[in-house]
């Protein structure tokens, strides 16, 4: 789709009406897209400043100093116990499988007459309804009769379970909206289910799928309720979690805790701008062909 | 194509006598069993189990040890002539609406205006997108910093001129709630602005071109043919943001624990002080099921209204 | 096709286990269930609350140097240890040593069997054998047991900078009048007399509430409203809320924003002038520490025995501890006048020794004139969630709060901290 979309007969010349309204764009957008990144920029500013800079010309001062402090104490006091490896590891486990099972889910929900289908999805979404908090002590009693409590598995299990019926509703629309020929097709040429789901579904919904990932993905990395509530070993701590720890313990040293932030933050940026174009074309599949 | 496989369905039907009218399988294998009872059963047993015990720990009254005491309604009884709950039960609705209503507002204004692909349009979708990557305790945590009295936003409204309008944003009840809520959109909506562009591109530019044709002025335009094709995207765009306002949390707790004396106090962060600072379990878990009962009636209510349009 | 029927038995099995674990799970989660295979290793798992860094080292390094067994530490940021101390403790694998400190939560868990009786510590050539009297009497439940290991304590005060008092040319108050003619003095010098921060430390406020209440209606009175034998909207306590109101206007008008930590700022910087608070205070105190001083709060009343708050900090045990004799070997270890001496002075906190044994006589000047003004008062009590619980506390920092933005309102926000109160009281 290009700009002749809404004004045909203008994308054909290159007229000074539309120049100017060119202009008017940008005079509007980059107003608004520094106001956007303004906070950002700020805690980025705060990050590297000393502490006596922030104390002495007040924390909305323009930086007086360029310091590195607040980064050395979150890597030397507050990083211990490889926070960031366990953010890895828990994200890209708690993705692969919620969006595993997720699909599966859909692919049943979607394509098959299962008795209350809608039920059962509308039942599964409202399990990602509840307020989080609700489920703490009950899930913290579970995990430990598990005999899992305090492990990055009880938090990997809780996370999928938690997530599934958010994913499964996007999933099924999506799968929805794939065309039932493409399956009668597939089944004229003698297909299993397996296989469908194989070689038809999985490749049809994969834009999708890594829209999925990588919203799960942000989402995963900034739980912090649930691994507070399963994990209690602090060697085991997610970014988050050790976040927290920063803050509690660093409250009025801004820096300290700017960067802190600015560290947990790094990562999910950094995968976000990687599947950037998977995010905006995987959510278009419910609408197009 | 489509009416070769057509036809050739019509005769695979009539031999199996399986498929329904929308081409679902109406013989479930029981390997679609299993893809089902996994994940149901993965989520019944940490979702629904620990809720349908807190359903029951609302009608008890237990502070975590020992055995909790059944007492029946009388939690969700106290609620009703509790004024901190009342207040928060106002706090959330005017969240619901200024959170859903300010960031869907924006982000669809933000979408359309960004989805025509030209010279700076990545790098401004990229600056809009680029809160949603934080955690809302980060965000919480940004913005505590940006409001702090010697903060950023007194000293921009101070050098612009305009120091009448320094606040103590998040200390004074007249502005906490709102301060909050900025933090809260400013991150939301790049989100939202995610999903309408994904929905925008699918919008059939033909149609459009036509309607062009025919007269019809922009805003029609986008009302009477943009719109009905972002269908789709609307249902997501609806329960993601109830989902979100009603369980917001983690961002107000980091903001304001709930203060100034409960301005801020929304349902969540007032069941999580009942129930962690105070350990009035059975009190918070009443709240909660308030909380849910409200959630389930608006996803309810909108997917009963989907359902209904697509048949 | 023959892969196919593979997977699916496969699948169904991963189902029917899935369908079984969650049967599996009736009945474990308000209800406890069979405790967990026992380890006999001695290895013990210490849960600690002090995440501010330099008590945070301090602890670090009073482990690494047991001797006794090994030990792991594992630290939670205080608001989420609070939130979750319950779930500890009634866990089937708790923590075996956790911080806290001595009060009356403590003493309700104790009601509830959940934490290790450690008399015999307190008793023969135990410990805390040699404590104090006082100590004991904090640290026993109701059943006459003890349950918690005191190992320091601070003072509250109000502390100021010397050199700076000497620039504003100002003295020490020594009456209630005294003190308000400092506040003016101050005020109109363009100085904050008072600093404090009860924006996320809301419960910062009621440091001045126990004060004056000490002051006006002493220790008796304030034990006894903290447990429910006296209204908030009383007389007593609307008499404490008027000295209260005096002070209203010298504040820094910034309080309202501020943390604890985020309020010394002001005072280092000579913005404000004095701070009511714990003598945790010396951690935040990273420049001019040689001049910081304290005193206390003017006596209101003469009539009033006097009495000074001492917050006790210390350790509990669970009685769930599958290790009894390695837990009480170790918390005789923190309990010893070493271990408390080297953690005072690792953790640069200000804070005061339990143990008798510990050698004061080189701690700094301010921190023996603390242990003088404790040694020389009447009465002590611990702080007011301490004295109540975190579940009054809540209701006092809405109260308190509000009082300070409007109080001219006192009366209303009295009743309602009375009805708010009488709710905690009745649950």
């Amino acid at each position: 789709m290009t700009a002749s979309t809404l004004a045909p007969a203008e994308a054909r010349q290159h007229s000074p009406r539309r120049h100017k309204r060119a202009w008017g764009f940008h005079l509007v957008m980059a107003p608004v897209s520094l106001l956007w990144i303004a906070p950002m920029v700020f805690v980025v500013f705060v990050a590297f400043r000393s502490f006596d800079d922030i104390t002495s010309n007040g924390l909305g001062s323009l930086p007086h100093s360029f310091a590195f402090d607040g980064f050395v104490t979150v890597f030397s006091d507050g990083l211990a116990g490889g926070a960031l490896l366990n953010s890895v590891i828990v994200t890209v486990f708690t993705v692969v499988f919620s969006l595993l099972l997720a699909s599966w889910a859909a692919f049943a929900l979607s394509r098959y007459e299962i008795p209350f289908r809608r039920g059962i999805l509308l039942l599964m979404l409202a399990g990602n309804l509840l307020p989080p908090q609700i489920l703490l002590i009950p899930v913290a009693r579970i995990t430990e009769s598990l005999g899992i409590s305090d492990t990055l598995f009880a938090l990997i299990v809780v996370q999928v379970a938690f997530g599934l019926g958010f994913y499964t509703f996007v999933l099924h629309g999506f799968m929805r909206s794939i065309p039932a020929e493409i399956f009668e097709a597939a089944r004229v040429d003698g297909a299993g289910e397996i296989r469908v789901y194989l070689r038809l579904v999985i490749p049809l919904t994969r834009p999708s799928l890594a829209a999925l990932a990588a919203l799960a993905t942000t989402w995963i990395w900034n739980d912090l309720i649930w691994a507070l509530t399963v994990l209690r070993t602090e060697t085991k701590f997610p970014i988050t979690a050790e976040l927290l720890n920063i803050q509690g313990g660093f409250v009025s040293q801004w820096n300290v805790v700017a960067a802190g932030a600015i560290v947990a933050a790094i990562p999910t940026a950094v995968v976000f701008f990687i599947f950037q174009k998977q995010f905006v074309s995987g959510l278009t599949l419910g609408s197009s062909k | 194509m489509t009416a070769t496989v057509g036809a050739s369905n019509r005769a695979r039907t009539a031999q199996r006598g399986v498929r329904s009218r929308r081409g679902s399988v109406r013989r479930v294998p029981p390997v679609i069993w299993a893809f089902l009872a996994i994940p149901l059963a993965t989520e019944l047993a940490l979702v629904f189990w620990p809720a349908i015990n807190s359903f029951y720990i609302s009608l008890t009254k237990w502070n975590g040890a020992g055995a909790p005491e059944f007492i029946g309604f009388k939690n969700f009884q106290n609620l009703t002539t509790d004024p901190v709950f009342l207040q928060a039960l106002v706090n959330n609705v005017f969240w619901v609406v200024g959170f859903g209503g300010a960031s869907v507002v924006i982000g669809l204004l933000l979408a359309v205006a960004l989805n025509r692909p030209r010279r700076g349009v990545g790098l401004y979708r990229s600056a809009i997108y680029l809160p949603m990557v934080f955690s809302l305790a980060v965000t919480g945590l940004f913005w505590r910093l940006l409001y702090q009295p010697n903060g950023a936003v007194n000293t921009v409204l101070g050098g612009i001129g305009l120091g009448a309008w320094e606040r103590q944003w998040l200390a004074d009840p007249a502005t906490a709630l709102v301060a909050v809520l900025v933090a809260a959109v400013w991150r939301q909506c790049g989100y939202i602005m995610v999903l309408y562009l994904a929905g925008l591109k699918g919008v059939d530019p033909t149609l459009e071109e036509a309607a062009a044709v025919d007269g019809a002025n922009k805003w029609q335009r986008f009302w009477q043919i943009v719109m009905p094709q972002l269908r789709g995207v609307n249902a997501v765009v609806f329960a993601v943001t109830v989902i979100d306002s009603l369980r917001t949390f983690d961002i107000v707790w980091a903001m304001t624990r709930g203060g100034p004396y409960n301005s801020t106090q929304l349902l969540s962060t007032y069941m999580y002080q009942t129930s962690f600072t105070t350990v009035n379990l059975g009190y918070g878990s009443a709240i909660a099921v308030v909380i849910f009962l409200l959630a389930i009636v608006f996803i309810i209510g909108y997917l009963v209204r989907a359902s209904r349009t697509e048949d | 096709m023959a892969t196919q029927t593979h997977v699916t038995r496969r699948t169904f099995l991963a189902g029917a286990l899935a369908i079984g674990g969650v049967a599996a799970l009736a009945g474990c989660v308000t209800g406890g269930s069979g405790g967990g295979s026992s380890s006999g290793s001695g290895a013990i798992t210490l849960q600690s609350s002090l995440s501010d860094p330099a008590p945070k080292a301090a602890l670090t390094k009073l482990v690494g140097e047991y001797k006794g067994g090994k030990v792991t530490l594992n630290t939670v940021a205080i608001e989420q240890f609070r939130a979750q101390l319950s779930t500890y403790l009634s866990s089937n694998n708790p923590p075996d040593v956790l911080t806290w400190y001595a009060g009356s939560v403590a003493r309700d868990y104790a009601s509830k069997g959940y934490l290790l009786d450690i008399s015999d510590l307190w008793e023969g050539d135990g410990a805390a054998a040699h404590y104090s009297k006082a100590l004991k009497t904090l640290s026993t439940d109701d059943k006459g047991r003890q349950i918690f290991m005191p190992t320091n304590y601070y003072w509250w005060g109000v502390f100021y900078f010397k050199d700076a008092f000497q620039k504003w040319g100002v003295k020490v108050p020594t009456t209630w009048d005294d003190f308000i003619a400092l506040c003016d003095k101050l005020k109109s010098m363009g100085v904050n007399p008072l600093a404090n921060g009860i924006g996320s430390t809301a419960w910062m406020a009621s440091g001045w509430f126990d004060i004056l209440d000490l002051r006006v209606n002493g220790a008796q009175f304030h034990r006894e409203l903290l447990a429910g034998k006296h209204s908030f909207d009383s007389a007593e306590v609307k008499k404490v809320m008027k000295y209260y109101a005096q002070l209203v206007p010298y504040f820094d008008p910034d309080m309202t924003s501020f943390a604890w930590q985020d309020a010394v700022t002001p005072l280092v910087q000579g913005k404000d002038a004095m701070y009511l608070t714990g003598a945790f205070i010396s951690q935040n105190i990273t420049s001019n520490a040689d001049n910081l001083d304290f005193f206390s709060v003017p006596v209101i009343d003469k009539s009033i025995p006097t009495a000074e708050e001492a917050p006790t900090d210390g350790y509990f045990a669970s009685s769930k501890t599958k290790n009894k004799a390695a837990t009480k070997k170790f918390l005789s270890y923190l309990a010893s006048s070493k271990s408390q001496q080297e953690f005072i002075e690792a953790s640069k906190s200000s804070n005061l020794p339990t143990s008798p044994d510990v050698d004061t006589s080189k701690f700094s000047p301010l921190v023996q004139k603390g242990l003088k003004m404790l040694n020389d008062t009447k009465e002590i009590t611990q702080f007011f969630n301490r004295d109540s619980s975190d579940a009054l506390q809540t209701t006092a920092d809405t109260a308190l709060t509000k009082f300070l933005a409007n109080p001219g309102d006192v009366d209303q926000i009295l009743k309602d901290w009375q009805a708010a109160a009488q709710k905690v009281w009745n649950s």
